[in-house]
């Protein structure tokens, strides 16, 4: 009960946050509402866009997959994103200067300028779709834990509406600036709290080598790539996962939102640096716990596994603060509901319905904005209904799929002879690609390596179709008249530096 | 410095990222399939792979904050304010 109270007051918290920046007006003009007046700090660009990312998939998610598969899971969201330092600046400096001088407010901004209006629609469809199964892991999470931490007086089914009826609310009221608040505030949360936890868990068993020990006499494999005949963490497969994530960072709306509330250059570098540096100290600690949870809470299975992070804090912290612990991983998950769902409602609102219809006021898009917030989160909540699809799994395949867009935003900064025509069948063959993986075999052809596609998984065959259908498509066509008039904005020699 | 000295420590930034990054995304010459030993509770491969990643993490530091390749707040007004200037109404989608 104290962990529902907890939960319930962090939730009220982040209302009241959003409430404030509600009446301080900073909702009243779209700017303000979609990308916060270009006003953030470094320390809530940081933190609001680490909270934004890390998620119930990197809390529970993460140790679930530390308990069930091993070590080899620090090469699902922990040094693996460290190269975003210079992957997001490289890709996403064009976002921010052209972002600046265009008043851009949305993803699809730059592909429309690009590519053209089709383009841009199809982006916006793509990053949607790609996020549902990203939102519905959180959501899900959300439930797993909740019912585990109330001894099951909050259900599995009300757990997914409770705190995504938070969200909904924050959202709709506060914008960027109050979500990004929310997120920071949230982020610290949880980033203390993961510490805590970590020292609890090893402790329990005399400290972290002693219990690692203890591990690894019971479950050598844990600890070991290639086991399982050379199928768990082969080299394919870590890479397979590895980069999934981090190509799927770069394309989620999250760093581009973040891009254009930025206030300076300094807060830019500074918060996409940071990012990959804390996810190297933050998320290893999950993945950690979860391995030692095999000594203190053993035999779970499959989803069950999601529940490890809140049944390890459980069995080794005072119950307020195995609350708090688990408070935090829902803080996490809340967030990235929050950026997820926000950055996809402007993207409807902004790209398709401005596009559809042109004479739409500002007022309407910011209540367009609300509506769609709405709408995607009651269609989250419908699919988490039954679960069959653990959280890092969920999180893996949509990281996988937004991936395939990579290629035209490099075209679109870094390669003049790229075309619209080349940009769109990349996306859309790379799309189908991963969904004609998922329809034949299932998670599994796209997560793990296939012997008939030379051991690499369906999203990494993807991704290279839709390189390859890129590079052919934009070699064989002709860049039309957007493509050409947008040279000298996209490689305007003051963007050289 | 000249643009011809930019371009070569950028290239060499580049990659020196890119093949750190291939280490942060595989066990290529670090790891091998079966047991393995601990170092301070953790496989080996794992120990290298949490210390390339904090060396990258220092090399995008110094990139970015500590030489003059990156982007600074003292050239954005002139970026922007040039590419403002340009006459985009034709191309709007």
């Amino acid at each position: 009960m104290i962990a529902v109270i907890i939960i319930t007051s962090l939730c009220f918290v982040s209302v009241f946050i959003s409430y404030v920046a509600f009446r301080k007006g900073f909702t009243k003009s779209a700017d303000d509402y979609f990308v916060a007046g270009s006003s953030l700090g470094y320390f809530v660009l940081i933190f609001s866009l680490l909270a934004s990312f890390l998620s119930a998939f990197s809390m529970f998610g993460m140790s679930s997959f530390g308990y069930r598969l091993g070590y080899g899971s620090l090469y699902v969201l922990t040094a693996n994103l460290v190269p975003l330092g210079f992957l997001w600046y490289f890709m996403h400096k064009k976002t921010f200067l052209l972002g600046r001088a265009r008043k851009w407010m949305t993803m699809g901004a730059p592909f429309g300028e690009r590519y053209g209006t089709p383009m841009k629609i199809i982006l916006v469809l793509v990053v949607l779709v790609a996020s549902v199964p990203y939102v519905v892991a959180q959501i899900q999470g959300i439930g797993v834990m909740l019912e585990a931490m109330s001894d099951g007086i909050i259900s599995f089914r009300l757990g997914l509406f409770f705190v995504p009826f938070f969200i909904a609310i924050y959202l709709m009221m506060g914008g960027m600036k109050g979500a990004a608040w929310v997120n920071a505030i949230q982020g610290v949360f949880f980033s203390i709290m993961v510490f805590v936890l970590f020292f609890f868990v090893m402790m329990k068993n005399g400290g972290f080598v002693p219990t690692m020990e203890l591990v690894m006499a019971k479950h050598p494999n844990l600890f070991q790539i290639g086991w399982a005949g050379g199928k768990v963490w082969s080299y394919p497969m870590i890479f397979g996962m590895a980069s999934a994530m981090a190509l799927g960072c770069v394309c989620f709306p999250q760093p581009y939102m973040h891009a254009y509330s930025s206030r300076s250059v300094r807060g830019l570098k500074a918060m996409f640096l940071s990012f990959g540096g804390i996810c190297l100290f933050v998320i290893t600690m999950p993945t950690l716990i979860g391995v030692a949870g095999n000594v203190i809470v053993p035999g779970l299975k499959g989803v069950e596994a999601d529940k490890i992070y809140g049944l390890v804090a459980a069995a080794t912290m005072p119950d307020w603060l195995a609350a708090l612990a688990v408070a935090g991983g829902f803080t996490a998950a809340m967030s990235t509901v929050n950026g997820l769902v926000f950055g996809n409602a402007v993207n409807l609102s902004l790209d398709v319905v401005k596009t559809i219809r042109p004479q739409t006021q500002p007022g309407e898009y910011i209540t367009l904005a609300r509506i769609f917030v709405a709408i995607i989160m009651a269609v989250c909540v419908w699919i988490a209904w039954n679960p069959t699809t653990p959280v890092a799994e969920l999180s893996v395949i949509a990281f996988g799929t937004v991936a395939v867009t990579f290629f035209s935003l490099w075209g679109a900064y870094y390669w003049k002879r790229a075309t619209a025509k080349g940009a769109i069948l990349s996306t859309l063959s790379g799309v189908f690609m991963n969904v004609l993986f998922f329809v034949i075999g299932g998670k599994n052809m796209v997560l793990f390596p296939q012997k008939f596609m030379f051991q690499l998984n369906g999203f990494l065959a993807s991704f290279i179709i839709a390189g390859i259908v890129f590079f052919v498509a934009s070699w064989l066509t002709t860049p039309g008249k957007i493509e050409e008039k947008s040279l000298k904005l996209f490689f305007h020699p003051m963007l050289e530096k | 410095m000249s643009a011809e000295a930019n371009k070569r420590k950028n290239l060499g930034f580049l990659i020196v990222f890119v093949v750190l990054t291939v280490l942060c995304w595989c066990p290529i010459g670090y790891g091998r399939y079966g047991e393995v030993d601990l170092i301070m509770g953790m496989p080996s491969w794992a120990f290298v792979l949490l210390v390339i990643g904090a060396l990258l993490f220092i090399l995008e530091w110094v990139y970015l904050f500590k030489t003059d390749l990156a982007l600074y707040d003292r050239d954005v007004a002139e970026i922007v304010d040039a590419l403002k200037k340009i006459d985009m109404e034709d191309t709007r989608s």
